[in-house]
């Protein structure tokens, strides 16, 4: 699964630890998400598309099928 | 939100730092050789000693990388996972060196307190933990899981067969926890957590 969370990061200026107080998860995991070794849960997935006020669509994109 | 940025270390500073760690862990390990040489011990022993050495090393250079950390850094579960890593250790040196002070009985219920101690720190880190981590740790006791339940067949059946010697529940234990700290690094490296 494809993501542009480190844009959207980036475009805020929000450093990993801000994003990942945001999202209640450890630094590694936001870096986990960012390089694509890691897919959210669909609850870890919504929260992420409140915190950065977007559709989950907007920020994630399936690479299968 | 505020922005605070994690300050990024220079190139130079991680290779001193990569450099740093290769000469402890080249100190230790030499350390560990001439020890286990010494001593002529039994390869359980040797295992029980290697793993200790392990688990305490990381717990130690965990609480050094974590002290060294900007204060911006979450601490997140580092704390719980240290003092997993130090009881681990203590519990794999007490059965061999702690008998030379007190008496095996005591040595044992030692022992039974420092497992209680860390299953419930376990059960905290569980707890505290984020769903990658999780989701790591998950990882890590199946590839364990795995690995030892096709070895310990093959094992058994040769033992059975009359083909190996029996081990002891010592030398077992010594080869699980080596086991289960690769499978941890294997699920870990795949996460991008070094």
């Amino acid at each position: 699964m494809n993501n542009h969370l480190r844009t959207l990061r980036a475009d805020r200026g929000w450093s990993q630890a801000d994003l990942a107080a945001a999202l209640g998860v450890s630094r590694q995991t936001v870096n986990a998400l960012e390089t694509g070794r890691y897919d959210p849960s669909l609850p870890l997935a919504f929260k992420i598309a409140r915190v950065f006020e977007q559709p989950i669509e907007a920020i994630f994109s399936d690479t299968g099928a | 939100m505020s922005r605070s940025e994690i300050s990024t270390q220079p190139l130079v500073v991680k290779i001193l730092g990569g450099l740093a760690l290769a000469a402890v862990g080249a100190l230790t390990g030499a350390a560990l050789a001439n020890a286990i040489e010494g001593r002529n011990m039994p390869w359980a022993d040797s295992l029980a000693l290697a793993m200790a050495v392990a688990l305490i090393t990381i717990g130690v250079l965990s609480a050094i990388t974590m002290a060294l950390r900007p204060s911006t850094v979450p601490k997140g579960c580092g704390v719980l996972q240290i003092v997993v890593f130090l009881l681990a250790g203590a519990m794999f040196l007490a059965p061999m060196y702690a008998s030379a002070f007190v008496t095996a009985d005591t040595v044992f219920a030692g022992i039974a307190v420092l497992l209680a101690v860390q299953t419930v720190a376990n059960v905290m880190l569980w707890r505290r933990a984020d769903e990658m981590l999780r989701q790591v740790m998950a990882e890590t006791s199946a590839i364990a899981f795995w690995a030892l339940q096709t070895a310990l067949f093959l094992y058994a059946a040769a033992e059975r067969l009359g083909l190996v010697d029996t081990i002891s529940g010592w030398g077992l234990t010594g080869i699980l926890m080596a086991v289960y700290l690769v499978s941890s690094i294997a699920a870990a490296a795949r996460r991008g957590i070094h």
